[in-house]
């Protein structure tokens, strides 16, 4: 047997007891979602259902209000994203073609405000959201994802920035482009795809949020994507499975390929952007 | 714009979102650690260390912070441990290896929400796929009730923890073990050393700044994490699984004791930032060692 052939066979079999438990909720949640309802909570309890019954998923949608908390979801992620991006794009900017005194300052800033995570300020959150008026409204979702992935975004953007090379702003320049005319036409088309990289996780991280929405948002038409599927499961006195399974899946599986595809820029960027 | 304030101008609006939204509430936070609180949230008056007294007084404080240390250093250890071997297997080459590494990375694609609700259906005493399966495999001879007691909820928790961490400190150790050049150990290898001696001599200390840094973004995210835990028993039964960040969640939104749900985040925020200092002072040590 070749060495390589040895190495793939030891390789997969180490790794296998983790694959299975990792791939263990996946087909629990795909078995589950497609049930029939009277086979969901039957004893014995089987893996596989009789028939596999795609109406589930229609029936969840009507049942439990998908479409609306989707709507949410979509609409305070795509928002805070946007506003992230706003506020980041300059400063990572800044941070990657400037030198400036309150550069330390201003990085020590942002590891603080990573540091004091959404759960610790929980409380002051929520009174902050009273005292402007905005509780149950998704609009101050929107601010508090944005200022929380103000960080993460400035890091990514800024250690894909110093990648770009500096050379073709300087012709720009050399040929008497301004500087904000030379940013715009030669730097951010080449920044292009570092943005959309930074966005899609920011995006994602909002999509997943929990803790806040579940405090700021008190009535079921704001409810995100998590709240929604969650009140589902808590406090019921009966909890229909396979209706939250289909759900789960459909609000999963979507982002997962996005992100599976994706994670390798992540990597690259938490790598540069947070040792540097 | 001149040069010279040109960066103020790029940085101050991110600065302003950031500092309104995230030291604001911390401000709110010592406002109401140090003042006697109404439960509908109004600031009465200066009570000095009162609410600090009151959450020292409880018991449930110290065992939730007992508890917050197993979940921490149990998801971490637990993680670190898993994920550097794992690291090492995907960094080699072989048939599969991209499959491999997607389906190792897909518990980070799902929010700890979802996860967390798929597994409180698994863990179903009664209809749970966990049982079920364990039962067939001749691995336990009794359904199990899982999450009604803590003795066999909070591992499974940090279980659960491990699970969904594991995805990001691999990445971290793929990026390090990628930037160590090949050349070194081929050196090496004409040396005579070992694969053993290779790892411990010269993987190892390359990869300390990337054990570092998956150490501490690690600690800090499950410190803080919240949805695993409040998902699947809400801290419950008696109690048993509360850890500082579902005690203060109570506090807050159930007891309505605000002044020491502020206390208790004030706590957490000091325990985060001494973490976070030790682990700055320990980076410049390496770099000054270097």
């Amino acid at each position: 047997m070749s060495k390589r052939a040895k190495r793939t066979i030891v390789s997969w079999l180490l790794l296998s007891p983790l694959m299975v438990v990792i791939l263990f909720p996946f087909a629990v949640m795909f078995f589950t979602a497609v049930k029939p309802a009277d086979e969901v909570l039957s004893t014995p309890t089987v893996w596989l259902p009789t028939t596999f019954r795609w109406a589930n998923f229609i029936d969840m949608w009507a049942a439990t209000g998908f479409g609306r908390a989707l709507l949410n979801s979509l609409y305070v992620s795509t928002a805070s994203t946007l506003v992230a991006l706003l506020v980041a794009v300059p400063a990572a900017y800044a941070l990657s073609r400037y030198e400036f005194k309150a550069k330390g300052a201003y990085r020590q800033f942002l590891l603080i405000t990573q540091m004091l995570s959404p759960i610790v300020l929980v409380l002051g959150l929520f009174r902050l959201s009273v005292a402007i008026g905005l509780l149950d409204s998704v609009n101050v979702l929107v601010l508090i994802y944005a200022a929380f992935n103000i960080a993460f975004a400035v890091w990514m953007l800024q250690s894909y920035f110093a990648t770009i090379p500096r050379d073709l702003e300087e012709a720009a320049w050399l040929e008497g482009a301004s500087r904000f005319r030379t940013i715009i036409t030669v730097f951010l088309p080449l920044a292009v795809p570092a943005m959309v990289v930074t966005a899609i996780f920011t995006f994602i991280n909002s999509w997943n949020e929990f803790v806040l929405a579940l405090t700021m948002l008190r009535s079921a038409e704001s409810y995100t994507l998590p709240i929604k599927i969650f009140s589902l499961v808590a406090g019921r006195y009966t909890v229909e499975w396979n209706h939250i399974m289909a759900a789960t899946l459909l609000a999963t599986v979507p982002v997962a390929i996005v992100f599976g595809w994706l994670q390798r820029y992540l990597v690259r960027g938490l790598a540069l952007g947070s040792v540097k | 714009m001149s040069s010279r304030l040109a960066p103020a101008y790029l940085i101050l609006p991110s600065f302003f979102l950031a500092a309104f939204i995230i030291l604001f509430p911390l401000w709110d936070l010592a406002q109401l650690a140090t003042h006697n609180v109404n439960r509908f949230g109004q600031v009465r008056f200066f009570s000095g260390i009162d609410n600090l007294l009151a959450v020292l007084d409880d018991s449930l404080f110290y065992e939730s912070l007992w508890r917050t240390a197993i979940w921490t250093g149990g998801v971490v250890g637990g993680t670190i441990l898993l994920s550097f071997p794992i690291a090492l297997i995907l960094n080699e080459d072989f048939a599969g290896r991209g499959l491999a590494r997607v389906i190792i990375m897909l518990p980070w694609s799902v929010s700890l929400t979802m996860t967390a609700i798929v597994w409180r259906w698994s863990l179903n005493g009664q209809f749970g796929l966990l049982n079920k399966t364990l039962l067939d495999l001749g691995i336990i001879a009794e359904p199990i009730v899982w999450l009604a007691s803590g003795a066999t909820a909070f591992p499974l928790q940090i279980g659960i923890g491990i699970l969904v961490s594991i995805p990001f400190a691999v990445t971290v150790f793929l990026g390090g073990l990628s930037s160590i050049p090949s050349d070194i150990y081929e050196a090496a290898r004409v040396d005579g050393a070992s694969p053993w001696q290779q790892l411990r001599t010269l993987t190892l200390p390359l990869m300390r700044p990337f054990i570092n840094i998956a150490l501490v973004l690690n600690v800090i995210y499950v410190f803080n994490s919240f949805p695993i835990i409040w998902v699947l028993t809400q801290g419950g039964p008696a109690n048993q699984t509360d850890i500082l960040v579902t005690y203060l969640y109570k506090l807050a939104f159930r007891f309505g004791k605000m002044g020491e749900a502020a206390v208790v985040s004030l706590i957490m925020f000091a325990l985060l930032l001494a973490v976070t200092l030790l682990y700055s002072r320990m980076v410049i040590r390496d770099e000054q060692n270097r």
